[in-house]
């Protein structure tokens, strides 16, 4: 293990303070008023201990060089005026290194800090392994870090109540069956109106294509459901969308490592595709 | 499935409708659906612009509406439509309306004897469910997913309970989600809750429930089982038993559990469960080494396993043999046994056994033809659209509904004619 290599001060308050810019968030704010180093220890230990999981996390550790080659990569430590704070071994420094060395046992405050860095400093986006000379996977460590935060709570608000509704209704906005099918048909009506017996198929089963929109689409964006209607009606694509839960493309627990919704959201869209028997799926992005 | 012994079994083909003429006679035509037996077909039509109606064997229902959607045949050859017009949807069976009107209704859910008739409903601003026309007394602020019980006297829906002001995460995180039977909520609230389903005597229900932020169970009437666990997938009732059986995840793999205790040996996956006819045997999809799928029959994985996907199995009903859809390399075929036919199709229907158990058909896509697939030998002839076929009750003939040149007929053929 990477003890060896990470033998400084443990001390729970011993610990880098970033001066930030407050971000006010009741995600973290009103989350962390009820973590305690117990509760924090467990969830980060449930990570760090799963077998499969061990290799990932102590390899990148044992094996970063710290030639800083991964900052030039990274769009956050080039935006704010190369701040060595922003770079992405500094990001892996200040958390996980942290958290490992610690087993675990820090404080709310220094886990809220983790929370922002992992959530609000980093966005997974991987371009720091292609610089990096070992191609170290940076992206699945801090993102194995916002496992732990998940398992906290610790989440910005907007991102957890997305997955909140993911988890309870697989959309993304809290999208009632009834008015997604209610929406489909209105566009399909609206879209009548400006090309003749357009169609949005609703489960046809054998069809080409299984369209899957985002969430936002039928709450708040109507016309890209119109617009996506008039283009594969005009291409004669054979095409339907899903009646049941599982036809919203958001998959915001992959984000904040909900691996569980994620797990639910992926399998609630090939479960319709296999219902229907359609053979490609096409998901807005 | 209607009780296939009082249909007509003579060997031959019948002429039902001329789809070709139903697609000159209306400015929009839309999916078939046929009945069990074959004898009727339906489709929703627009006759004339913006309205809508079903057009039933070459009959048109003289009553138009703004929207016609989800037909569903009732085993004794009833048509259920879902229409809307003037501001009100309801449920149609035949060209019988329930009185009962609502905001909109969705979910159309039939018992095995087409007894039961429910849907989901609104009714602004609220949700919940109608069986047979009987609303439940009350609604709440979200209703999805339906269950109809066997003996098609009662209904179970997820509802949200309590109302929840936007982005406000930690009124979720209390529970504000469960089920209610004929409209009465568990006591018992969770995080997120799906799939619920009844016990074959119809006096319980069970479901997945979320209770934190990675911990999950199965809640029969509101109690769940001794957990939490990683995760856990739809559960089902042991037939003539109120024991449940249901996928949970756990720290050494994924298991099948039974009232909460593990009864199988641990996989990277395993869901789809389902117990044969007399109960004794217990197959599901199991994932035995990583993205390799396969059917496991009461805890032991097939030898054979596919890159792709398996759906769940089919039990013959002798309770003996196991099939399922396989796929494996972009390609599907089924799997009986353990063993998958040579042939592949771009698209293969769930295996159907022969009242016998001896002989396994399928319905099968093949460059944009549909086919009737006997033990893994395809049928000689393809159709334009097909349903899947039903073994005659001595097993000798298979009826198929399908359409060729536009025509959809009824043809009943021995099985070795194929």
């Amino acid at each position: 293990m990477a003890e060896a290599s990470v033998k400084e001060s443990t001390k729970t308050e011993d610990w880098v303070k970033l001066n930030r810019k407050p971000v006010a968030d009741p995600g973290f704010d009103e989350t962390v008023k009820n973590l305690t180093t117990e509760k924090i220890e467990k969830a980060v230990n449930a990570v760090l201990n799963i077998g499969k999981n061990g290799a990932r996390f102590m390899a990148p550790l044992e094996t970063c060089i710290h030639c800083a080659l991964c900052s030039n990569a990274c769009h956050w430590y080039l935006s704010h005026d190369k701040d060595p704070t922003y770079a992405p071994v500094a990001k892996v420094k200040m958390t996980l290194w942290e958290l490992i060395k610690r087993k675990g046992k820090v404080s709310p405050e220094f886990m809220k800090q983790v929370a922002r860095i992992v959530f609000c400093e980093c966005n997974l986006c991987r371009r720091c392994s292609m610089y990096c000379p070992f191609g170290l996977d940076i992206a699945f460590q801090l993102g194995m870090v916002r496992r732990m935060c998940f398992i906290l709570g610790l989440v910005p608000q907007n991102i957890l109540d997305q997955t909140h509704s993911l988890s309870a209704t697989l959309t993304q906005l809290w999208i009632t069956q009834g008015d997604w099918i209610d929406t489909m048909q209105w566009q399909e009506e609206e879209v009548r109106g400006e090309i003749k017996n357009v169609r949005i198929p609703i489960d046809k089963e054998g069809a080409e294509v299984m369209w899957c929109p985002l969430g936002t689409e039928p709450k708040v964006a109507t016309y890209h459901i119109a617009r996506t209607a008039k283009i594969m009606n005009v291409a004669g694509i054979d095409w339907t969308v899903a009646a049941q839960d599982g036809w919203d493309s958001a998959n915001m627990g992959m984000f904040i490592r909900d691996m569980e919704t994620m797990q639910r959201v992926v399998r609630g869209i090939y479960d319709n595709a296999m219902r229907l028997k359609i053979k490609r799926i096409v998901l807005t992005e | 499935m209607s009780e296939s012994a009082s249909w007509n079994w003579d060997t031959g083909e019948k002429l039902v409708a001329n789809i070709n003429d139903w697609k000159k006679k209306f400015i929009d035509l839309r999916e078939l659906t046929p009945s069990d037996d074959g004898e009727k077909i339906a489709a929703v039509v627009q006759p004339e612009k913006g309205k809508f109606t079903t057009c039933l064997t070459g009959d048109v229902w003289e009553e138009k509406f703004e929207r016609v959607y989800s037909l569903k045949f009732k085993p004794d050859n009833q048509l259920i439509s879902l229409t809307y017009r003037d501001y009100v949807y309801a449920l149609a069976v035949d060209h019988e309306m329930w009185e009962e009107t609502f905001d909109f209704i969705w979910n159309l859910t039939l018992t095995q004897d087409g007894k039961g008739i429910a849907v989901n409903i609104k009714r602004d601003p609220q949700l919940g469910a109608a069986l047979n026309g009987q609303v439940w007394e009350n609604l709440y602020i979200d209703a999805r997913h339906l269950a109809v019980s066997p003996d098609g006297t009662k209904t179970a829906s997820c509802i949200q309970i309590q109302p929840m002001k936007t982005l406000d995460i930690f009124t979720y995180q209390k529970g504000i989600w469960t089920v209610a039977v004929d409209g009465t909520p568990w006591e018992k609230k969770f995080w997120s809750i799906w799939g619920p389903v009844f016990s074959p005597d119809s006096n319980h229900v069970a479901a997945c429930v979320r209770t934190g932020f990675a911990q999950y169970n199965i809640a029969v009437d509101g109690n769940t089982w001794e957990g939490p666990f990683g995760l856990v997938w739809e559960p089902i009732f042991k037939p003539n038993t109120n024991d449940v059986v249901a996928p949970i995840r756990t720290p050494k793999g994924t298991t099948l559990a039974m009232n909460g205790k593990p009864i199988w040996g641990y996989f990277f996956n395993a869901w789809r469960q389902i117990f044969s006819p007399d109960g004794q045997k217990l197959a599901a999809v199991v994932v035995p080494s990583f993205s390799r799928w396969t059917i496991a029959v009461d805890g032991t994985p097939w030898s054979t396993t596919f890159s792709d996907a398996v759906l769940s199995p089919v039990f013959s009903l002798n309770s003996k043999r196991v099939a399922a859809v396989v796929k494996d390399s972009k390609r599907w075929a089924v799997a009986v046994d353990g063993n998958p036919w040579t042939e592949k199709f771009d698209n293969v229907w769930d295996p159907i056994f022969s009242p016998d158990s001896n002989t396994v058909v399928a319905k099968a896509e093949r460059n944009g033809k549909f086919y009737i697939v006997v033990d893994g030998k395809v049928s000689k002839k393809g159709y334009e659209s097909l349903w899947n076929p039903v073994f005659s009750p001595d097993g000798k003939n298979l009826l198929l509904r399908c359409v060729d040149n536009g025509k959809y007929y009824r043809k009943v053929i021995p099985i070795n004619e194929l």
